[in-house]
Parts: C-alpha cells; sequence; structure tokens
C-alpha cells in the first residue's frame, strides 16, 4: 500500500484533513512530527506539507519550518523522485526551502508575498477558480483533470503571491509549464486581476512544481475540497448545482468534491489501490 | 525631511526570539548571535513644499491618542521630528541592522485613510512602512563582525544562508553604520531595486 507522511508542523491546522483526504483514496497517511528521527521518512512514497501557520509564521510565512531537518530530508526524498505535496502554508515552507522551483538546486529563487489587491490587504479566505495546464507535474498532480476543466477551490492565505525577482526563473516558470495550477474566471478565461486573480501572482500562478513534476506548492486548499459536502451550497456552476442537488443524500455528499482529483492522481502516480468510489461527481 | 515613528515590543518578541534561535543556528562556528531585535519603521512624508513641522503636533497627538501605530499596553515607541532626529539613524552601540521593504512597495494606503479621517493633518501626503531588524552579533575576534554574519542572517540564498529576507518579495538596506535619513528615505520611497543583490 502506498504510504504518505503528513507533516505536523507546530502551527499547522490541516493535518488531518489532509490525512482524510489521501486515505480516501487509498494512500495510507501518518501525521508524523516535525521532530521525528529524519530517518523515518525514508520509510514513506510521498509528503505532504499541510496547511496552517508553521511557526505562526514568525519572520514570514514558512520562513523558520524551512530550515528543519526533516524538510531538508525531504527535499533530499525529493531528489529520488518520491513525491511532495505542499499545500497554503506547506507552498510556503517549500518555497522558502529552495524545493520549488528548484531550477537551481539550493536556490531560494522565488518568495510568497502578501496578497496584492486594490484597496485590499491581508488574509483571503474564499473560493476561487484554478485550470491545470501543460507541464511536467501534471501526470502526478492533475492525471485525472482534462486539460480544459476549471476547478474552483477554496483558498485562504494572506502571503500566498508567487513572485520572483529573478527574470530568468521566471522565463523557466512560464516556459516550461512549472506554473501547473493557474487562477482563471470562472469560465475558463484567464484571471486577468482582482477578484479571480485574489492575489497578484506572477503568471497568475496559483501551484507551481519542480521541473522534475513530483514537488507541488499548491496555494489553494484541495483537501477543503475533497468531498462534495465542502462545497458551499451557494458556489456557481456545475459543483455548486451537484452540491445542491446532493442536499438529502449521505452518499452524494460523500462523493468526491472538486479537489479529490488532485488525491486520486495521486493515488494514480503512488499506485495506490483505489476504495470503493462513493457516488457524486468527478472532475 | 519626514516625520519618523519607531516601534517596538516592550512584552518578549516571540517572532525575534525565533528568529534569534533560527539565526544561532545558521552562524559559522565561533560566531554568535547575542540579541535580535524587531522595530517597525513608519515614515510620515511631507507633501511637496510643506514641512513635516507643521503636521507633526497633531501626529504626535494621533499617535499618543489612537491605536494606529501603537498599544502601550505592549509596545514603546519614538516618534522622530524632522528637525531633531539628527542626520542619520545610528545602530545602538554594538549592533547592526538589516532595513526592510516590500518589493511591492512601501506607502501604507489604508492607515493614510484611517488617520486622515480620523485625525486630519494638514501636509502629510504618504505613510510608507518598513522593518528593521536590530543584530547583536560577535565573532572570533569579539568584534560584531556583520560582514561575516550577514550572509547566514540576511537575504536568504538557500536553506543554509539567509533568513531574515527574502529578496524576491523585498528590498533592504544594511545598517552597520549611520545611515543617513535621506538615504532612508529614497530607499523607501524609490521603486526597488531589480537586482537581487543589496541596496
Amino acid at each position: 500500500m502506498a504510504r504518505a507522511a503528513v507533516i505536523q508542523i507546530p502551527g499547522v491546522n490541516c493535518e488531518y484533513e489532509s490525512a482524510r483526504a489521501l486515505e480516501r483514496v487509498g494512500i495510507e497517511a501518518s501525521i508524523l512530527r516535525f521532530n521525528e528521527p529524519a530517518s523515518v521518512l525514508s520509510e514513506f512514497d510521498a509528503f505532504v506539507l499541510p496547511g496552517g501557520f508553521a511557526f505562526q509564521d514568525r519572520i514570514r510565512a514558512g520562513a523558520v519550518a524551512a530550515k528543519l531537518p526533516t524538510i531538508e530530508r525531504i527535499g533530499q526524498e525529493a531528489e529520488r523522485g518520491k513525491v511532495v505535496l505542499g499545500v497554503c502554508n506547506g507552498a510556503q515552507v517549500l518555497v522558502e526551502a529552495g524545493l520549488v522551483p528548484g531550477i537551481h538546486p539550493g536556490r531560494v529563487e522565488l518568495a510568497l508575498a502578501p496578497n496584492l489587491a486594490p484597496r485590499r490587504q491581508g488574509y483571503l479566505c474564499r473560493w476561487i477558480h484554478v485550470r491545470a495546464g501543460e507541464g511536467p507535474g501534471r501526470a502526478t498532480f492533475a492525471a485525472p483533470l482534462p486539460a480544459d476543466r476549471v476547478v474552483p477551490l477554496p483558498m485562504a492565505h494572506g502571503e500566498g503571491r508567487f513572485l520572483t525577482a529573478d527574470p530568468e526563473v521566471l522565463r523557466i516558470v512560464d516556459d516550461e509549464g512549472l506554473a501547473l495550477f493557474r487562477y482563471v474566471a470562472p469560465d475558463g478565461t484567464p484571471a486577468l486581476g482582482y477578484p479571480d486573480d485574489p492575489n497578484g501572482a506572477m503568471l497568475q500562478a496559483a501551484g507551481i512544481t519542480n521541473r522534475a513534476g513530483n514537488v507541488l506548492a499548491l496555494m489553494p486548499h484541495p483537501e477543503r475540497a475533497a468531498v462534495l459536502k465542502h462545497v458551499p451550497l451557494d458556489l456557481a456552476g456545475p459543483w455548486g448545482e451537484a452540491r445542491r442537488a446532493g442536499v438529502g443524500s449521505f452518499s452524494a455528499l460523500e462523493g468526491p468534491g472538486p479537489g479529490g482529483f488532485l488525491f486520486e492522481s495521486l493515488a494514480l502516480r503512488l499506485g495506490a489501490a483505489p476504495r470503493a468510489a462513493a457516488p457524486g461527481r468527478r472532475g | 525631511m519626514s516625520a519618523v515613528l519607531l516601534v517596538r515590543l516592550k512584552i518578549p518578541d516571540l517572532t525575534a526570539l525565533t528568529a534569534l534561535d533560527a539565526g544561532r543556528k545558521l552562524l559559522p562556528q565561533g560566531y554568535e548571535l547575542t540579541r535580535l531585535v524587531r522595530e517597525e519603521l513608519v515614515l510620515f512624508e511631507p507633501s511637496p513644499g510643506v514641512s513635516a513641522g507643521e503636521f507633526e503636533p497633531a501626529l504626535a497627538h494621533a499617535v499618543e491618542t489612537s491605536n494606529f501605530f501603537v498599544n502601550p499596553n505592549k509596545e514603546r515607541y519614538r516618534l522622530l521630528r524632522a528637525a531633531e532626529r539628527g542626520p542619520a539613524l545610528v545602530p545602538a552601540e554594538g549592533s547592526w541592522g538589516i532595513l526592510a521593504r516590500s518589493r511591492s512597495g512601501t506607502e501604507d494606503l489604508g492607515l493614510l485613510d484611517r488617520l486622515m479621517r480620523e485625525h486630519p493633518l494638514r501636509g502629510l501626503r504618504s505613510i510608507r512602512r518598513a522593518r528593521i531588524w536590530w543584530l547583536w552579533t560577535r565573532g572570533p575576534e569579539g568584534d560584531t563582525d556583520a560582514d561575516r554574519c550577514y550572509p547566514a542572517l540576511g537575504p536568504v540564498k538557500s536553506t543554509a544562508s539567509g533568513l531574515l529576507v527574502n529578496p524576491h518579495s523585498e528590498g533592504w538596506l544594511r545598517l552597520d553604520s549611520p545611515v543617513s535619513w535621506s538615504r532612508i528615505e529614497a530607499f523607501l520611497a524609490e521603486p526597488a531595486s531589480a537586482a537581487l543583490e543589496p541596496a
């Protein structure tokens, strides 16, 4: 059975729903404390750095956690091809650790800067839409998604703006499809500003992978949209319609939600034995 | 010339303590980080042709009586009036610093709106913000040896080097000797350097 470690760093708060989303697709998930011996990590096939506020975001979000021996070891495991997913605060850790985009190994090449939107500052929590492009990370993180599929996901961050001051890094991220997930309008057209683009990220990036495609830093929270009951009743579009139609049906509400694709993709990549799929929409 | 407000916690600053702990692990052997202080710098720019002295009395009142800038239960502050602040920002004895600002701009429009709504200050054009990390380091020879400690504690380059600034989102200015206020004003007012090198 494929095994994933969900790393519990002081201050994270999404470890349990991340583990549940993995278990749901047949991946055995263990919540592992950040100070476990690093050698334990070699027993796992994949690693998830969940969302939250590691070390209370002191200095900068992800900056302190990025220096942990555990993260260094996860970087070594990623070099061996193991899969690493960082969601929200986990993405901030991966960026501060230089694992994404990892163009020049060991160098920090991006920042996740405070959100930038007209006359708006700070933390933003709502649903947005993303689309997966073509890139080295698609087979690992978006395999079940048709190319043109628009996916609604919840976001909740104050520092989610992917940014680089290095034009060469920007060019490579764009040219090589490392910005696997980009914010789009609900109809799939490019997000040309707030609110479709919630934070002003370069390339409207919501998620960026490394060149090998096995490490993803993703700002929206797929684990908070893993099942249909996670979808708000007032969400527009097909997922909102499915949610409203599912009212009163336990089996429908426990079926896959819009973020489920990512975990299904991981299960495919890791060769996990899928559990019997509950009814519900796939997307 | 601008008026300057410097604010720091008077209760234990857990962010600074965490930075102290993380920074100590990054220093080369034989080097010490003995103290670290985080201070917020707020710059009040006068409109063209106006002296900061025109709004400073009202600003001092606003700082003292509002909760926009300072919570007196946990913070202390110094309001440096333009005419009295001296020519340069001088690091405290034995310390050096890093002044960090957002690459996306330093103006705090929301704070300006709120201040002007509740404490109208004639002649105030903008409010800019930055952060200072004050560091007390000691090298093997007993001096601060900021040059050797700076790569470990300054702009992050890798997990093994750099901590307090992410150069992709922040611009920064080293403060290891007195730095003129005019240079600090320019550093905050001008667009951040495109280069990944220090200002």
